[in-house]
């Protein structure tokens, strides 16, 4: 089993809690995990949320092992340590508050934090994030991915969550599968639990990459609804940044079909290259592949070529330009139009 | 015995022990199904209904009484039900615990969309053997 060294960050919580003047909710610790309180070295930065972020020290950073993810094997994610985040007591809070970690010297993402609350959840549809160009990001098209493209410019937390738009702090390098298989589902759960209830969700993500790998192997999740004690959201899960069909270099990027993998020789260098099942496909290079400008209809969710019919009868209050792909559309809830056929 | 549950895109009901969702005017949309009829419900969806003008009764596990209308969320199914009250989240959420019945041999004889207090749309369909 292989075993993952993770550089995180302690949230030293307690010097906000003092300046605030907000108070520990009185439940036990979940789980204190296997932090050892060393120095990683990386540095931290509060996010860009609407609130007040928390205080953050880098004077104590862990470094933790998760230990015990199984090889991929056809589920997009896999449950960690019987589904209980590794929060502690002192990272539970009823105050909104969103923290992404400074990019490090590989310009990888690493670990980010958010206290979900519904003041924190976006109100406008998303931006164009296109002007982010993630570690990895070697784009790649193949007929047996979902929407052609491999990649996804994958929000760690996600856009429905905290409203973050073009945040490289807060983007990866994903295959359409972890976007939408993996992680969505998740962001989804704890978007509609946090409307119905304006209860919060404590979110923390970590991308996993191995050695200098540029393409994260996965994204670890935990979550834990704070008012109810976890009785409404309560998680830890590894998703696999993985597509079937496609073999990917974790170290640069680069993807094949599987079957064709280059030999060594061929390739740059040896890495993680996982592959899943067979397909038909053609390979393309261009990175910025299917991003046009589309015409949105934010009531009816349909979007439109700029020269669609419809477009000409659709009320201005309701019409919204985007430059972006159809992944990023479709991720949001949107449907092409049947007649323009974007 | 007649059933009511609520379910995702992959038919899926649980994640982790917990509901994948909840809604409160799907709640109101159930009242409105019921019109006062009695259901039977396990302790654990209680939360969902006490707030509510629902005529509910707590039990264990709601198929062992094998008459009226049992809202199914942790507990088991049945292998057979007269009628089946659906509502779709028209989400995808994580689950591990799924809505496995075969309905290909019931009749659908209603289905209705909604907007819920924190879903676009729900969509609500009753199959009927």
């Amino acid at each position: 089993m292989k075993k993952f060294l993770i550089s995180a960050l302690t949230l030293l919580l307690v010097l906000c809690f003092i300046l605030t003047g907000c108070d520990f909710l009185e439940i036990p610790p979940i789980d204190t995990g296997s932090s050892t309180g060393t120095s990683t070295g990386t540095d931290t930065s509060t996010g860009s949320g609407q609130t007040t972020p928390p205080v953050l020290d880098d004077a104590n950073l862990p470094e933790y092992e998760i230990e015990g993810i199984p090889s991929y094997s056809g589920e997009p994610y896999v449950a960690l340590n019987d589904n209980q985040p590794q929060f502690t007591s002192q990272d539970l809070t009823t105050e909104s508050y969103e923290f992404y970690s400074e990019l490090d010297s590989l310009g990888r993402c690493q670990m980010v934090i958010a206290c979900i609350g519904i003041d924190l959840m976006p109100t406008e549809d998303r931006g164009s994030i296109s002007s982010v160009t993630p570690s990895g990001w070697v784009q790649a098209k193949y007929d047996i991915v979902s929407g052609k493209v491999l990649y996804n410019r994958c929000h760690l937390i996600g856009h429905q969550l905290t409203g973050e738009n073009a945040n490289k702090r807060n983007l990866i390098t994903g295959t359409r599968y972890l976007n939408i298989d993996g992680m969505l589902p998740f962001e989804n759960m704890i978007a509609d639990y946090v409307k119905e209830t304006e209860n919060h969700v404590l979110f923390r993500v970590t991308p996993l990459f191995y050695g200098n790998n540029l393409v994260a192997t996965g994204v670890q999740m935990e979550a834990y609804s704070i008012e109810d004690e976890g009785e409404g959201i309560c998680f830890n899960v590894f998703a696999y940044n993985v597509q079937p069909g496609i073999a990917i270099n974790y170290l640069t990027g680069e993807s094949y079909l599987a079957g064709e993998v280059p030999t060594p020789d061929q390739s740059q260098t040896q890495t993680e290259i996982q592959t899943g099942t067979s397909g038909d496909g053609s390979l393309a290079d261009d990175p910025e592949l299917n991003e046009q400008t589309y015409i949105l209809n934010t009531s009816s969710k349909k979007y439109h070529k700029p020269t669609c019919s419809g477009v000409t009868t659709m009320k201005e209050e309701n019409k919204q330009e985007y430059t972006g792909t159809k992944e990023e559309l479709e991720s949001q809830g949107y449907e092409a139009c049947g007649t323009c056929k974007p | 015995m007649k059933i009511i549950v609520c379910i995702d895109d992959k038919k899926g009901m649980l994640f982790n022990k917990r509901r994948q969702s909840r809604d409160r005017l799907l709640i109101e949309n159930l009242e409105k199904h019921l019109a006062g009829r009695e259901v039977y419900i396990s302790p654990y969806s209680k939360a969902l209904f006490e707030k509510s003008a629902i005529n509910y009764k707590v039990v264990e596990n709601p198929i062992e009484v094998g008459q009226g209308y049992a809202f199914i969320e942790n507990t088991p199914l049945p292998n057979d039900a007269e009628e089946i009250v659906v509502y779709h989240w028209n989400r995808h959420y994580p689950a591990d615990t799924y809505f496995t019945m075969d309905i290909s041999a019931y009749n659908k004889t209603s289905s209705e969309e909604f907007v819920g207090s924190s879903h676009e749309k729900i969509t609500k369909e009753v199959y009927v053997k």
